[in-house]
C-alpha cells in the first residue's frame, strides 16, 4: 500500500520519493577469469515497479513463498538467457550457488538475488576472447558487467568491450602460462627455426675445430 | 653529502611531525569516544559497542534508508541532547572541517527529503517542535561544536520528538546511527561507524593512522536551499570531475569516456574485497596539471577524514597517481550550478572511487551515490595484518 502510494507520487509529481530502484531490473555481473575456468557473480535487483511482473515468474505457484525448486528453476532460466563463449566456442555455465531475499525485501526494491555460476575453460591459445551476452528480461534490464583483476599473475586483461546497454560484453585477455599448442602451425614453424639455428651452430663449431687442428698457433693467439 | 644529510633529516622531521600529528589526532578521537560512551546507559553502551572483528556489524551499512536496512548502534533519535552532542563531537573530531560539513549537509538533505515527502507517507501528525537551523560544521579539532543551532543536528525541540509524518520514519537527520567496533584506544585498532540514508562512514583508527574506507556518501536532494543558500553536498565531486574532463584533449577524452551506460555503482554495499579491472584514461597519459586535477577530485573523498590521516592518504595516492585511471560514462556537460548526470570512476592500486547519479524516476542530478574504497585496506585490514 505504502509502495503503491510512493509510485503514484513519483508518477504524479515526477520526483523521486524512494531511494531505491523503481522501473528497472539491475543485473550486475562480475566475471572472474582463471587459467582453466571462468566464474561469475550476478546480483539481480528488481525495482519496485517491475516486481509484480518478476515475482509471478519466480513464485510460479503464487503461494507467496519462493520454494527451493522455484529458486532453482528461476536461476536456470537466468542462465539459459546468457550466452557465454570462449574463443567463439559456446560454454555451458553451471549454477554454483544462489541466494534469494525474502519477498518483502524485493517488494520494497531492496532485495538482491545472488547467483554464482562457473564454467570450465578448454585449453586454448595465449590470447583469448571471452564473450558474455545477457538477454535476461531485456525490456526492463539495467545491465552492468565487469571483470575482477585476475589473481593469477600469468593472466593479463588486454581489453574489455561492451555495447551501450552492457548486454553484450567481450573480454580479451592473455594467458602467458599457456604452453604453445603442439598441433599448431606456429609451433612447427618455430621448432624448425630452432632446429636450423642448432644445425648452423654445430657446423660452425666443426669448422672452427678443424681450423684449430691445422693452425694451433693462430688459434691460441686468438684467445 | 651535506645536502643528503639535510634531506634525510628533513624527511625524518616530516615523518615524525606527521606521526606526532596523527598521534595527537588519535588522542583527541579516543578522548571524544570515551566522553561519548560515558554519556550512555548500560543498555545503550551494549548496543553501540561490538567486537572489532564483528564482520556482520562491519557490513551493516547501506545507501538505503535505515528502515529498509537496519544499522547497528544507537541512532541520534534515540539519544538525549547531551548524548547527541557527544556523538557528533566524536564524529567531528574524526573528520576534517570540510568532511564534517559534508556529512552534515548529507544529513540535512535527508531532512529536506523527509519534509518534502512526509517521511514515507507515515500516518502520524505533525511532529512536536521543529528542527533547528541547519547543522554547521564543528571545528574538527576536538572541540565539540558549540552555540545554538550549531554542531549536532538539532532534532525536534527536545531531541527526541518526531518529525512530520510521524510513524514509519524513512528519512530525517535524526536517523543516523553510531557504533564502535573494538575499544577506543590510542594503540589497538578500533572502528567508528556513523551512517544512515546516503551515508556510511567506516573509520578505522589504528595508532596514529586513520582509514576511512569503505565509505559511502550520497545525497537526495543533491541540491537544496538552506537559509537562502544553495547547498550541494557533493557539488565539488561533480564540478572538479567535470573540470578534469574538460581539461582533456580529444584523444584523452576518447580513452576516458566509456561507450556504455553505467546504471549504478559497481562496487557498492556488499561488494567488499573486490578489485575490478580499471578502465578509461590512465593518469600516466595525463600531463602534470591534469594529474593535479585528478588528485584534487580524489581529495574530496580522501579529505573527509581528519587532516593528518588525510595527508598520509593523499601522499599514498599521489605516489600511485601514474597507475590511477579515470573513466567517465554519460553526458559531458552540466547545467550551470547543477550536478553532472554522468557516472565516473577513479581507480588506482589503493583506490576505487565511484560517482553514480541515480536514475530512479527523477532528475539524476538531484540524487547521487558515491563509493570510496581501498581494496587493499578496507576496514584497516592491511594495518591489522601487520
Amino acid at each position: 500500500m505504502r509502495i503503491n502510494g510512493a509510485i503514484a507520487l513519483v508518477i504524479l509529481a515526477g520526483t523521486p520519493v524512494w531511494a531505491h530502484r523503481l522501473d528497472e531490473y539491475l543485473q550486475n555481473t562480475i566475471v572472474s577469469i582463471e587459467e582453466d575456468r571462468v566464474q561469475a557473480e550476478m546480483i539481480l535487483t528488481p525495482g519496485v515497479a517491475v516486481f509484480p511482473k518478476l515475482i509471478s515468474e519466480i513464485d510460479t505457484d503464487g503461494n507467496g513463498v519462493i520454494s527451493r525448486e522455484e529458486q532453482q528453476a528461476y536461476a536456470q532460466r537466468v542462465l539459459n538467457d546468457l550466452f557465454l563463449a570462449i574463443d567463439g566456442h559456446r560454454l555451458n555455465p553451471l549454477l554454483v550457488s544462489m541466494q534469494f531475499p525474502p519477498i518483502e525485501e524485493m517488494k520494497e526494491g531492496r532485495g538482491e538475488i545472488e547467483l554464482d555460476f562457473m564454467s570450465d575453460l578448454p585449453r586454448g591459445e595465449r590470447n583469448r576472447r571471452l564473450t558474455l551476452e545477457n538477454h535476461h528480461e531485456r525490456a526492463i534490464a539495467a545491465y552492468l558487467v565487469n571483470c575482477l583483476v585476475p589473481r593469477d599473475p600469468a593472466i593479463r586483461i588486454a581489453a574489455q568491450h561492451r555495447n551501450y546497454t552492457q548486454s553484450a560484453y567481450e573480454l580479451q585477455y592473455e594467458d602467458s602460462g599457456v604452453a604453445p599448442a603442439t598441433s599448431s602451425l606456429s609451433f612447427w614453424v618455430g621448432g624448425l627455426r630452432w632446429l636450423l639455428a642448432g644445425a648452423v651452430l654445430v657446423a660452425a663449431s666443426l669448422v672452427f675445430r678443424r681450423r684449430r687442428r691445422r693452425d694451433p698457433v693462430s688459434a691460441a693467439g686468438a684467445w | 653529502m651535506k645536502s643528503a644529510r639535510i634531506f634525510r633529516a628533513s624527511a625524518l622531521m616530516v615523518l615524525s611531525l606527521s606521526s606526532a600529528f596523527g598521534q595527537a589526532a588519535t588522542q583527541r578521537i579516543v578522548k571524544a569516544a570515551n566522553t561519548f560512551l560515558a554519556t550512555l546507559d548500560a543498555k545503550q553502551k551494549q548496543t553501540v559497542m561490538s567486537a572489532f572483528d564483528d564482520e556482520q556489524q562491519r557490513k551493516r551499512w547501506s545507501n538505503l534508508p535505515t528502515s529498509f536496512v537496519p544499522r547497528g548502534g544507537v541512532s541520534l533519535k534515540e539519544m538525549t541532547e547531551a548524548q547527541q552532542t557527544a556523538a557528533m563531537a566524536l564524529v567531528s573530531v574524526a573528520l576534517s572541517p570540510r568532511g564534517y560539513e559534508k556529512v552534515l549537509q548529507i544529513m540535512e538533505a535527508d531532512e529536506v527529503l523527509k519534509t518534502s515527502e512526509g517521511n514515507g507517507g507515515g500516518t502520524g501528525g505533525p511532529g512536536r517542535g521543529r528542527s533547528g537551523g541547519p547543522p554547521q560544521a564543528g571545528r574538527g579539532d576536538g572541540t565539540p561544536p558549540s552555540g545554538r543551532g550549531d554542531g549536532p543536528p538539532p532534532m525536534n525541540g527536545n531531541g527526541r520528538g518526531r518529525g512530520p509524518g510521524g510513524g514509519g520514519a524513512n528519512f530525517g537527520k535524526d536517523l543516523y546511527y553510531i557504533s564502535i567496533l573494538g575499544t577506543p584506544s590510542e594503540k589497538s585498532p578500533w572502528i567508528l561507524q556513523f551512517g544512515g540514508h546516503h551515508l556510511a562512514l567506516n573509520i578505522t583508527i589504528a595508532g596514529e593512522q586513520g582509514i576511512l574506507t569503505p565509505t559511502l556518501t550520497g545525497a537526495q536532494p543533491a541540491l537544496y536551499t538552506s537559509n537562502g543558500k544553495t547547498v550541494r553536498p557533493l557539488g565539488q565531486e561533480s564540478d572538479k570531475a567535470l573540470a578534469l574532463l574538460n581539461a582533456l584533449d580529444e584523444n584523452e577524452r576518447k580513452k576516458a569516456i566509456l561507450g556504455s551506460r553505467m546504471a549504478d555503482l559497481v562496487l557498492g554495499p556488499g561488494q567488499d574485497g573486490k578489485t575490478i579491472q580499471p578502465e578509461g584514461l590512465k593518469a600516466s597519459d595525463m600531463n602534470e596539471k591534469q594529474q593535479a586535477m585528478l588528485l584534487d577530485v580524489i581529495s574530496e573523498w580522501a579529505g573527509i577524514v581528519h587532516e593528518s590521516a588525510a595527508a598520509a592518504r593523499m601522499a599514498e595516492l599521489k605516489a600511485d597517481i601514474r597507475d590511477t585511471w579515470f573513466a567517465w560514462s554519460g553526458p559531458t556537460s552540466a547545467a550551470a550550478g547543477s550536478n553532472i548526470t554522468a557516472y565516473y570512476r577513479i581507480q588506482g592500486p589503493h583506490l576505487v572511487i565511484e560517482y553514480a547519479p541515480q536514475e530512479l524516476g527523477g532528475d539524476p542530478a538531484l540524487h547521487v551515490h558515491t563509493m570510496y574504497r581501498d581494496p587493499t585496506n578496507d576496514y584497516g585490514r592491511k594495518l591489522v595484518a601487520k
